[in-house]
């Protein structure tokens, strides 16, 4: 204080007199009035950062008229459900276009949509939907099951290039017809050749979809209503055994020929016939009426519906205008809102269908999606009131703990699963006990102490998501057992002079840490990167890459070690997260893949008693996670703001979010003054 | 004049001929694709892809197919934004970066000529301190801490601005843009003229002009602002050029429509036809841009000819 004063009296002089030789010396009491002004300015803009609202981050008002204005990240590649993956399109899809059914906004259980009820078959392999008789698209015409079925064809046709098309695959023959593979016709017989005969035998039964129809003791008898006895050509079809189905491309065919003589001898004068949109096990059984057969149990198969990649789109548009049908000016949606305006990069408006099935509950008039990417400038636009609600993940880490205590932040967890990669084809990490090692000499306590926000993760399912989901027990930190492990399977680990550990044999020119660039990332690389080397005197050196990068080497087993690995819940199921060690084509990253383990999880989803179900995928998941192809960090936790106002928004598992049951409320008293609650 | 006109256009081609093809290059070297991401997707769907967009031929052809259709100035279609053709993604956000750059250049063009030249004219006063001290804090401050930290001083405090978006360029979202785009031209303008005046200032010519009795406004004015923005004239050229076809950063932050902000993406993304077509059009206006300046340097100095 007295140091200011002191130079101020020195310094104000001097500059009274410079100020009086120059040119400004006769605009001096300008000069003086503008920098009254700018401390004016200064001064007010720490007292309104001072006064500013404390309970909420940010201003607080409601835009006119009945918007919600919402920042939903990137901009979306297409308005075509098929066509896109990501979560900032799933969200504008869910207001454009509807599905058999729809996430409910809280628990994401699947809700009736466009089918106004179900019913499922005993082993969870054939659901019968009703579809509801006023369903109409954004032009008025109805919507009926062959509407259903067109689409649902159009979505696995293989020029439809849907990258998200391995969700249908649980349909019957939707892989063969997706990947143009062909059955093989014997013109002799007029009979196609079975799968059974050349599949190596396995001892469980098939689904209840692939065996005689039995309607009568198939389906559950709690229905309200009586299953419609319609058993059809195309259902005794779906209900014969599997079909054998070889590759449609010549060269991989006559490839999978030459390695098995056995087959080549039985296909040898019988015709291909190519798969085709009729052959997969979606069926109009009348004109509200849609049968789905799954070439498996999948009671998690309704609540996968609801995904944008089963989202209704019409045939006429897309007849009218072929690719270019989802473009404005001519887009058919069926969802709640219609397309009203579509500037990209900048704003996507829709606005309330009158059309839609339900539209006297559909509260908004209009929601204006903002793609914008860059997170600070989406803080920026919430807290001055610009947006009502930021998507998933948007509060920047730096800012958490600042806005972590105001009372519109989102706290709940989220259906995802943090963990790392192990490359299981490569030494040192193709032995177990170094695996393990590597896993016990983490302090994945710590970890989520300073991470703050997220939860625990004893294996691949993420934890607080599944009810009655009974998780695996998870390894306990123990520093001594890895080291241990670590001297059993060759590397000893000693004690240096200075108390910190070293393991000289150990090869750590083949192992490393690889990652998408990405401070978070980065972050979370270093605390392992520290752990490892405080615990084993193992230095394994750690690697940024570019995401596309990153994705590509990942995915070839083109790393040594250890890699990022996260996955986000494509539906409310465990299986979901189980599902990556299912399929014996890499999925997982991490070159693990067991037979045992696809039995175990077979067996689980043929068991409709949930809990039954839920008590064998556990014990399949402590199965997998017995051979440690990745080390579970966390599980994640939702990161983002709604105004108090904006009501019907939950901070659901999956921020997806059913735009229909959203409102703005003016009367404050019914604002939300914390996280709403996701219970039912 | 006219054949020299001719010869720089002919120059322009094999110049964008050879940016193209590295740029090209460039996309083949860095891995992954546009339809590549977090999920895995199903083997046969990337065949048909690659497919569809010709990826899986040998690489001459597909660089073959590439040129023969720039040559006819046809970009091609997005491959990430599906149906949107690069031609119209240009058109379209073209205006919003042109508008920015030119407003912000304007700006600059203004503050920083009249800035440098009362520095040059009141060389070694406060004027001239202060004015070159701001210059060289103007110049030393990037864009991405001068923008948030005008968000959050006029927008995020005192809501005189909205911090980010784009809603037409008559409206107050434009200011801060505009300003943090313009604060380093506007520095650079400001030296550069200071500089040129006080070469010119001390010149015969001035000199001579001053014997003659012009008036002191005259002699600045007509004569010796003249000469003394030549630097600010060179500088145009490629100043200009690339404010026009956008700023990557400054659109990124203020969340703007603009082609910087579809550049960035389109890398990121690997839209190949929308990477060519913006580096095709940002190297066109480049070169147009330096040959406009050759064309003015030859009116404002009547020493040089071509």
């Amino acid at each position: 204080m007295r140091f200011w004063r002191v130079n101020f009296r020195l310094t104000f002089p001097l500059i009274n007199r410079l100020l009086r030789k120059t040119m400004a010396g006769r605009y001096y009491r300008q000069i003086l009035a503008a920098l009254v002004l700018v401390s004016v300015a200064v001064g007010s803009i720490s007292c309104r950062a001072m006064a500013s609202n404390e309970e909420f981050f940010g201003r607080i008002a409601p835009a006119p008229g009945n918007v919600l204005r919402y920042i939903t990240g990137d901009e979306p590649e297409s308005l075509d459900p098929q066509k896109t993956t990501g979560l900032p399109e799933a969200r504008i899809l869910m207001a454009l276009y509807e599905g058999l059914v729809e996430y409910d906004p809280k628990t994401m259980d699947p809700i009736p949509a466009l089918a106004e009820r179900w019913d499922e078959n005993n082993d969870s392999s054939e659901f019968t939907f009703h579809i509801r008789k006023n369903a109409r698209w954004s032009n008025g015409d109805p919507i009926n099951a062959n509407d259903i079925v067109w689409s649902f064809r159009r979505s696995l046709a293989p020029e439809t290039l849907a990258r998200g098309a391995s969700l249908g695959f649980y349909i019957k023959y939707a892989q063969g017809y997706n990947s143009g593979a062909v059955f093989v016709h014997d013109p002799q017989t007029d009979k196609f050749l079975l799968e059974s005969g050349f599949a190596p035998a396995s001892e469980v039964p098939p689904p209840l979809s692939e065996r005689p129809v039995a309607p009568a003791s198939e389906y559950k008898p709690t229905e309200k209503e009586k299953v419609p006895d319609a058993d059809t050509p195309f259902h005794q079809f779906m209900h014969s055994p599997t079909r054998l189905t070889l590759p449609g491309d010549e060269k991989s065919r006559n490839k999978l020929l030459a390695q098995d003589p056995k087959l080549q001898a039985a296909v040898a004068g019988k015709e291909f016939v190519k798969i085709a949109g009729k052959d997969i096990g979606v069926e109009a059984v009348d004109d509200y009426i849609v049968r789905i057969s799954l070439s498996q149990s999948a009671p998690f198969f309704k609540g996968l519906l609801a995904n944008q990649f089963f989202r209704l789109v019409p045939k006429k548009a897309f007849e009218q205008y072929k690719e270019l049908w989802a473009q404005p000016g001519h887009i058919m949606t069926c969802g709640p809102f219609r397309l009203k305006e579509w500037k990209p990069y900048n704003i996507l408006t829709v606005e309330r269908d009158p059309m839609y099935w339900d539209a006297a509950s559909v509260h908004l008039d209009e929601i204006q999606f903002f793609p914008t990417a860059d997170l600070p400038t989406a803080l920026n636009l919430y807290k001055v009131g610009e947006v009502d609600a930021l998507y998933n993940h948007a509060v920047l880490n730096a800012w958490v703990d600042f806005v972590r205590g105001k009372k519109d932040w989102m706290d709940a967890p989220e259906a995802v699963t943090i963990y790392i990669n192990i490359n299981t084809t490569k030494p040192p990490m193709d032995d177990l006990r170094v695996r393990k090692a590597f896993d016990l000499a983490i302090d994945k306590e710590t970890w989520i102490k300073w991470r703050k926000i997220t939860k625990p993760l004893p294996g691949i399912t993420p934890y607080g998501i599944f009810h009655g989901y009974p998780l695996p027990q998870g390894s306990k930190f123990d520093a001594e057992k890895a080291r241990q492990l670590l001297a059993e399977a060759g590397y000893a680990v000693t004690k240096k002079g200075d108390g910190s550990y070293q393991c000289p044999k150990f090869p750590v020119n083949q192992v490393e840490y690889l990652f998408p660039t990405a401070t978070s990332n980065k972050i979370m690389a270093e605390y392992m990167q520290a752990q490892w080397k405080q615990n084993l005197g193992i230095t394994v050196p750690v690697r940024a890459m570019e995401f596309k990068t990153f994705v590509d080497a990942r995915s070839k087993l083109d790393y040594k070690g250890f890699s990022f690995g996260a996955w986000s819940a494509d539906y409310l199921d465990p299986f979901t997260f189980l599902s990556l060690y299912y399929t014996n084509e890499n999925d997982n990253s991490t070159g693990w893949w067991d037979k045992k383990y696809v039995d175990m999880l077979n067996e689980a989803n043929r068991t409709p008693d949930q809990a039954k179900r839920y008590e064998l995928m556990s014990k399949a998941e402590n199965y997998m996670l017995e051979s440690q192809p990745i080390i579970p960090v966390e599980t994640g936790a939702v990161n983002w703001l709604k105004k108090p106002y904006v009501k019907g928004m939950y901070p659901n598992a999956g921020s997806l979010f059913a735009w229909k049951f959203v409102y703005i409320e003016r009367d404050s008293a019914k604002w939300d003054y914390s996280t709403p609650s996701t219970a039912d | 004049m006219l054949r020299f006109i001719i010869r720089r256009l002919l120059i322009t081609i094999p110049t964008i001929f050879v940016v193209i093809t590295l740029t090209w290059g460039l996309i083949r070297l860095a891995p992954g694709n546009f339809y590549s991401g977090e999920k895995k997707i199903p083997k046969s769907i990337e065949h048909n892809i690659r497919e569809k967009y010709g990826l899986n031929k040998p690489w001459y052809v597909q660089y073959g197919r590439t040129m023969s259709h720039i040559v006819r100035l046809d970009f091609g279609t997005s491959l990430k934004y599906e149906g949107q053709s690069v031609n119209a993604i240009i058109v379209r956000s073209l205006p919003v970066s042109a508008g920015i750059g030119f407003l912000a250049y304007l700006l600059a063009l203004s503050v920083g000529v009249f800035i440098g030249s009362v520095a040059a004219l009141k060389q070694n006063s406060a004027w001239d301190y202060l004015s070159m001290a701001l210059a060289m804090i103007g110049i030393s401050i990037p864009n991405f801490v001068l923008g948030p930290l005008l968000v959050l001083g006029l927008s995020l405090n005192l809501y005189w601005f909205p911090p980010a978006r784009w809603s037409g360029l008559i409206s107050r979202g434009i200011v801060l843009p505009v300003l943090t785009l313009s604060a380093i031209y506007m520095a650079y303008i400001a030296r550069l003229t200071r500089a040129g005046m006080l070469e010119v200032l001390r010149s015969d010519y001035i000199r001579t002009a001053r014997s003659k009795g012009l008036s002191e406004k005259a002699v600045v004015i007509r004569h010796a602002l003249r000469g003394g923005i030549m630097p600010v004239v060179s500088f145009t050229g490629p100043a200009l050029a690339l404010l026009l076809t956008g700023t990557v950063v400054v659109e990124r932050i203020f969340a703007l429509p603009g082609l910087g902000n579809y550049f960035i993406q389109a890398s990121l993304n690997r839209d190949e036809p929308l990477i060519l077509g913006i580096v095709a059009f940002i190297s066109i206006t480049l070169l147009l841009m330096n040959l406009l300046v050759d064309i003015a340097y030859a009116y404002l100095d009547p020493r040089i000819r071509y």
